[in-house]
């Protein structure tokens, strides 16, 4: 057990003693901790503003006022370490918001290196409180607190004439203005419940609606009276989601924090642009975002940005710019990251994609496709592995985790002028609009927006390879052909391709043509997950429940691919076109 | 948390045994086996099952438990007995099994259950060894029961050792 001091006089004390009143009161602690996490968000978030006008003395105190609370919070719990280190922070800050001490660069990082520490120590509590080994921050509050102090040793006698710009001594015990939407704190867990269980209650009057019984009855009033559940039901629903819906901002100041550490980390300077962070979308969705962004953020500072003496040479801005952008666009969202950088070489991604024998030859291939190479598990074009990047992990990542959240990435690029990657996401996981398919006896769902169209072939449009079916002609285009049935084991399907439906899916911009027994309609679909246990089954993105109560299993368009491009398998050799 | 989670899963081999208590015991062709109360959540009759492609043999598909998708299991298939229709005394067992990080639902389905009987420590003789590898390990004890014998199993070998279910594409 490390030790810590309680305050500078006190004997240093036991960790756990100044957790009792913590560990008494798991609501509380909760609460504190949630708290503090919050606060901690809105420091990072002021500071990083504070960075880029360091006149603004109104930011200053909207930084000094959540360390004060942090500090009164942990005062009161008793978690003097907490207490202190908020302390000794308040102190310059509040020398900076009178306008004694301004915040300079030092005094900024300062602050942004305690934030990341106190985050850490709020955030352990729990594990502590339970008499788990923590990560010991001591030496680092120590060294953290000394810095502090020599700081306004040093600021306060070298710049004490200046005199503050708008000091408003008042505000720090924030005044809660009346048009504030009062709000009621809900733990996740229960939030996730009541969602969950609106989807059963969808279900349940899905399955009630399509009883046989019902339709044969013909009673008007019935219908009307269900029409009127169904009415209310989907009102639930949508209220039930939108609770879950948070904005970007959180994560977009992740990215802000991370661009501002990398650019120092990198020396080039870079300044970031967020544009529609107050866009709204499921509290899952952002969470499962979080790291994608980070990949993708790291990859632009690494490959994106030029080094400043190249930058310079092209006559560019010294300071490079990213932008980020959220905004709703055809019922998803969109999130975009980009910069003015060098953009995509693609001679340099075809040449590397030969030479790591991705591909044989690149000649064929558009500018697209070459730029879809970065995509590839394995691929870098980093010639050296650095800190962040050039491990071939990390972009064939970010468009597995893309995917997974049922989304897809695009990429604009020019040469000399910069690269913007497009996230197109839907705004929740848990319902997906999709097209229901017969296979046999089974039932498919494939996601709408990953269909293009559905047709029935004609047989002289298939074509064969070793005399098995393996691609359509739709219009100019040859499409690989996948047999669902075939593919999935399934018996009693048609015997003649021709005698089926096929629909074009789309993955990533490759196309593949379904063969099917039947479409059988356009539904909204709730969807869950098969669980861990299977995980790995190629093909199959998850479970949906349909309205007689059985379950649909949802396709998955990337995994389908994979499928229709490996040898066709025996059974598939008998299966005749017409 | 990793650790702690795997450090209380018996380690391996013959770590886990059998101890006294109510067992749930139910017929697989001509044996009895059972299984510990604890551990069963509840017991439904045969319904729709829907068919994951690209599963190992004994995975029959998913089934939708009021709202949640549980895999059904085929223990017949899992132990390499022949397959066989089912019955109306044919039943799922939803039971709970452990896997490395989490506990998960599973449906399995059994040829018939017969009742649940208290065993006492006394009646469990520990697994015989039959030498080389005879799936012992899925084997907890057997009990002596009424004079009968019951194989004691532990559901989550039978059914965590298998992790993922999906056939990896070879």
């Amino acid at each position: 057990m490390s030790a810590r001091k309680k305050t500078p006089k006190a004997a240093p004390v036991r960790i756990d003693d100044e957790l009792v009143t913590f560990a008494a009161d798991p609501e509380l602690a909760e609460m504190f901790v949630a708290d503090g996490l919050d606060h901690l968000g809105t420091i990072e978030q002021t500071i990083l503003k504070l960075e880029s006008s360091p006149a603004d003395l109104s930011l200053v105190n909207d930084l000094f006022r959540p360390f004060h609370t942090i500090k009164g919070n942990a005062g009161v719990l008793g978690i003097h370490s907490v207490e202190r280190f908020a302390h000794t922070l308040e102190t310059l800050l509040d020398l900076a918001r009178s306008g004694l001490h301004p915040l300079g660069a030092a005094e900024i990082d300062l602050v942004l290196t305690a934030v990341d520490v106190l985050r850490l120590m709020v955030k352990e509590l729990p594990a502590r409180a339970a008499g788990k080994a923590v990560t010991d921050v001591s030496s680092r509050c120590e060294a953290l607190m000394a810095s502090v102090d020599a700081l306004i040793a040093a600021g306060a006698s070298s710049r004490p004439e200046l005199v503050p710009e708008r000091a408003d001594d008042h505000a720090d015990n924030a005044v809660v203005s009346f048009s504030e939407q009062s709000t009621v704190k809900v733990g996740t867990s229960k939030l996730d419940a009541l969602v969950d269980m609106v989807g059963e209650l969808v279900i349940a009057q899905a399955i009630l609606a399509e009883n046989p019984a019902l339709h044969r009855a013909g009673d008007e009033r019935l219908s009307r009276q269900l029409a009127q559940v169904r009415r209310i039901t989907s009102d639930i629903q949508r209220d039930a989601m939108s609770m879950r819906m948070v904005p970007i901002r959180q994560t977009f100041q992740k990215m802000v924090r991370l661009v501002r550490d990398l650019s120092k980390t990198f020396n080039k300077p870079t300044a970031v642009v967020v544009t529609g962070d107050d866009t709204e979308l499921d509290r899952k969705l952002v969470e499962q975002l979080t790291d994608p962004l980070m990949h993708m953020v790291r990859n632009t500072i690494d490959h994106g940005v030029e080094p400043q003496e190249v930058r310079a040479a092209a006559g560019k801005p010294a300071t490079a710019q990213i932008h980020l952008k959220a905004f709703h666009r055809a019922g998803g969202v969109v999130v975009e990251i980009g910069d003015d950088g060098a953009g995509l070489d693609t001679e340099r991604i075809a040449a590397r994609a030969v030479a790591q024998g991705l591909i044989a030859d690149s000649s064929a291939l558009t500018a697209a496709e070459i730029h879809q190479m970065i995509f590839r598990p394995g691929f870098s074009t980093a010639e050296k592995v650095t800190e962040l990047s050039g491990r071939g992990v990390g972009m064939d990542v970010v468009r597995r985790n893309i995917e997974t959240l049922r989304g897809r990435i695009e990429i604009q690029t020019e040469r000399g002028r910069g690269t913007t990657f497009s996230l197109h996401l839907p705004l929740t996981l848990a319902i997906v609009d999709g097209l229901v398919l017969r296979v046999g006896q089974d039932r498919f769902v494939i996601p709408t927006p990953a269909v293009q169209e559905s047709l029935r072939p004609r047989p002289e449009d298939v074509h064969t390879t070793y005399g098995r079916p393996c691609m359509v002609q739709v219009r100019d285009r040859l499409i690989p052909l996948l047999h669902l049935g075939d593919a999935f084991g399934i018996r009693g399907t048609h015997d003649r391709i021709s005698d089926g439906t096929v629909v074009i899916a789309e993955d990533n911009g490759r196309p593949v043509a379904l063969v099917v027994d039947e479409l059988l309609g356009k539904r909204e679909v709730v969807i869950r997950s098969l669980g861990e246990m299977f995980r790995g089954v190629a093909g199959i993105a998850g479970g949906a429940i349909l309205g007689d109560g059985r379950i649909g299993l949802i396709l998955d368009t990337g995994g389908l691919l994979a499928l229709a491009s490996r040898a066709p398998s025996p059974v598939a050799a008998e299966r005749e076109i017409a | 948390m990793t650790t702690i989670a795997t450090a209380a899963r018996p380690s391996s081999g013959t770590g886990a045994t059998a101890s006294s208590g109510k067992y749930l015991t139910f017929v697989l062709g001509r044996e009895e086996y059972g299984l510990p109360v604890l551990k069963v959540r509840e017991i439904i009759k045969v319904m729709d099952i829907t068919h994951v492609p690209q599963v190992a043999a004994h995975v029959l598909g998913v089934i939708n438990l009021r709202g949640r998708v549980i895999p059904v299991i085929d223990l017949r298939r899992k132990f390499g007995f022949d397959a066989q229709e089912h019955t109306e005394r044919t039943c799922i067992i939803v039971a709970e099994v452990a896997l490395a990080q989490s506990t998960v639902m599973m449906g399995v389905v059994v040829d018939a259950v017969s009742e649940v009987v208290n065993v006492a420590a006394s009646e469990i003789e520990s697994t015989p060894d039959f030498g080389g590898q005879n799936g012992t390990d899925y084997i907890l004890g057997m009990a002596k029961v009424k004079g009968g014998v019951k194989i004691l199993l532990d559901l989550d070998r039978v059914l965590g050792s298998d992790g993922q279910l999906a056939i990896r594409p070879v």
